[in-house]
């Protein structure tokens, strides 16, 4: 492909200079994700190393190999020990994939319900003297560590996932709402003026103006709330949590298993990198001005 | 700036499958069902409770009936839930919280749920020991030198607040003439962080259950008392079965089935280690051959047994009562009821209708 495509653009001498800029992009990249490998091999490598000199305890840091079969372990269906004829399904009945799946609605859930929430009262806060009112409540609520309220979430709504799904909910919307108003907050007076002497109506320029320049600040308050989002769902999942990795993770630690612990922080750490990811080139989608207005 | 709309749609469209998939809650079939989970006797399709029962991962014959589906063999138009806890603390929240029926604790939160305040809030009956605790808990010793509590003095003693390990080693400290205030110092510490504070030298001691207890053992530690010797000492502690007041009066033909049931599980550790070791192993996620030790240090009660004097018939309730009156001097509670007050709160009824 690349060997048809020179061939073809060699006659074209005005394409060169982008074809120079794009090679030589690539090239950066190739040279940062060589890095980003060495990075890690090298990490693995100490890692591997140091529990193999046995300087740490596996208790304290397992090895990377106990660790992957653990994580094997969680997703394949394997006898209770060597030789027994009982058949067990994962980690506590699930896949370790079904653990991380039931964690991603919950956080789904509560991100969602956020946004739907915090969106529109940012708007609100930014734009009226709601702002002033209801701010310090919100900063209240923001600063509160979720561990301390879980207790009475599940006294109001339950044990079930409820109770988690509000918890994280809790966690997700002020950083969306602070986002917001602060963005709407920041827009620029004068492009809300030319609008209006365009003869655009208020209510127009909301759409037109006001939005389209928060969206950017709103899908990093979007990132902001998923993240918190991750550290709270071991603490919802405390209580009776399984299906859920934040479960299965407490549950593994209180037996000292630590394979499987690190098994499991591994899969939420890369499951939240990918997340951010995914977030990522939703916000490149759907702003591309970002950064050029 | 068309592939950057499509990579958008296609990201927007993999979390939205992601997450649209439900996991749905309550999975126990296991993918091969073990032996002996079909009910041993005539299933008993008149009852059909809907019963919401809180656990903990103690390997103890509740665990065995929870893996085996026994429960729901039984009773098969029962509509049983069940609900994990992190601690006995969380079983009477969750009573509290009008979301559990039946539950397992130790013998300290069953106390301070039948005493005041607590006692306004919920309002539940002992109706099972699901084991009582002997070596399975102890105090553990970081120097090898130290071979009593009066060797602790001074020194730094872990163990995890409001457990029935917390009542054991203020009861023994005391018995050995030692402060617990200003003799030693006593720290609240979940059993998973104690290997931790272990190898830092952060603790000198450390009164707790396994696998927490083996592994310090394993590190060199010696023990030097357990609650075998505090049960000795007149102070024993278990862990017991209990049920809301109200759903047994509502429920007893379940209640005598559930019974019956734990009789049976209790059974099996006792004739078929083996087999209910494996069930533990599961629902735990060790090793079933890490199991079998553990059972040693917990002795198990048939129902017939229970039901006598020595226990649910009589005296498990006077042993609540020394536990109110300990907890009480210790903050934990606000009054010791009467005598009367921990008889009302321990049912002996369904166990001494098993085999009846």
């Amino acid at each position: 492909m690349s060997i048809t495509s020179t061939v073809q653009r060699a006659p074209a001498p005005d394409l060169t200079a982008a074809d120079t800029r794009r090679r030589a992009a690539r090239r950066t990249r190739v040279r940062r994700l060589a890095l980003h490998a060495a990075t890690f091999a090298l990490l693995l490598a100490t890692w591997w190393l140091v529990t193999r000199t046995g300087l740490v305890r596996p208790l304290f840091l397992p090895s990377p190999g106990a660790v992957w079969d653990a994580f094997v372990r969680a997703n394949s269906d394997h006898p209770v020990s060597a030789g027994s004829s009982r058949v067990v399904r994962g980690e506590q009945n699930y896949y370790l994939w079904e653990h991380l799946l039931a964690s991603l609605q919950r956080i789904a859930a509560g991100v969602g319900g956020g946004i739907a929430v915090g969106v529109p009262l940012g708007l609100v806060m930014g734009t009226t003297f709601l702002g002033t009112l209801l701010e310090p409540y919100l900063n209240f609520l923001r600063s509160l560590p979720p561990l301390a309220y879980i207790g009475l979430l599940i006294v109001w709504f339950g044990i079930g996932d409820t109770s988690k799904v509000w918890l994280l909910f809790l966690a997700a919307f002020p950083p969306i709402t602070m986002a917001t108003m602060a963005s709407v907050r920041g827009v620029r007076e004068d492009q809300v003026n030319a609008a209006l002497s365009l003869g655009a109506r208020r209510v127009q320029t909301v759409w037109a103006v006001v939005l389209p320049s928060t969206l950017p600040d709103v899908l990093t308050g979007i990132r902001v709330a998923t993240g918190f989002a991750w550290t709270t769902v071991v603490a919802a999942e405390i209580a009776n949590g399984i299906p859920g990795i934040g479960g299965l993770a407490y549950l593994a630690g209180e037996q000292l298993r630590s394979d499987l612990v690190v098994a499991c922080i591994f899969v939420i750490g890369l499951a939240a990198i990918v997340l951010d990811l995914g977030l990522k080139s939703l916000e490149r989608a759907l702003v591309p001005w970002r950064g050029k207005a | 700036m068309h592939h950057r709309t499509l990579a958008a749609a296609a990201t927007a469209a993999c979390l939205a499958l992601g997450v649209s998939g439900c996991v749905e809650s309550g999975r126990t079939a296991t993918t091969a069902p073990a032996e002996g989970s079909a009910c041993p006797w005539t299933p008993e399709e008149s009852i059909d409770t809907t019963a919401r029962i809180a656990w903990q991962p103690i390997p103890n014959a509740d665990v065995v009936v929870k893996d085996l589906g026994l429960l729901e063999a039984c009773m098969p138009n029962a509509d049983i839930s069940w609900v994990q806890a992190a601690s006995g603390g969380d079983v009477v929240a969750y009573y509290g919280a009008g979301e559990v029926d039946l539950g397992l604790m130790g013998s300290s939160p069953a106390t301070i749920a039948s005493s005041a305040p607590t006692n306004a809030d919920v309002d539940l009956d002992v109706v099972w020991i699901h084991d009582v605790i002997g070596d399975a808990e102890s105090l553990v010793a970081k120097d090898p030198a130290v071979t009593d509590l009066e060797g602790l003095r001074g020194g730094t003693i872990a163990v995890p607040f409001s457990s029935t390990a917390h009542y054991s080693l203020l009861q023994a400290l005391l018995d050995a003439g030692l402060d617990p205030d200003k003799d030693v110092k006593v720290i609240n510490l979940d059993p998973e962080k104690m290997a931790g504070a272990w190898q830092g030298d952060q603790i000198d001691a450390a009164w707790v259950w396994d696998p927490t207890q083996s592994q310090l053992i394993e590190d060199g530690g010696t023990r030097i008392l357990s609650s075998a010797d505090t049960a000795e000492a007149g102070r024993p502690t278990f862990d017991v079965g209990t049920v809301d007041a109200e759903f047994a009066a509502q429920n007893t033909e379940f209640m005598e089935q559930w019974a019956k049931v734990q009789d049976h599980a209790v059974t099996m550790i006792q004739d078929d280690p083996q087999t209910a070791a494996e069930s533990v192993a599961v629902v735990l996620g060790i090793d079933p051959e890490d199991v079998l030790p553990q059972f040693e240090g917990l002795t198990f009660l048939d129902a017939a047994t229970q039901a006598g004097p020595d226990y649910l018939g009589g005296k498990l309730a006077e042993d609540l009562r020394t536990t109110a009156s300990f907890l009480l001097e210790q903050g934990g509670i606000d009054a010791v009821g009467t005598a009367q007050d921990y008889a009302g709160h321990v049912d002996a009824g369904p166990a001494a209708s098993v085999g009846r």
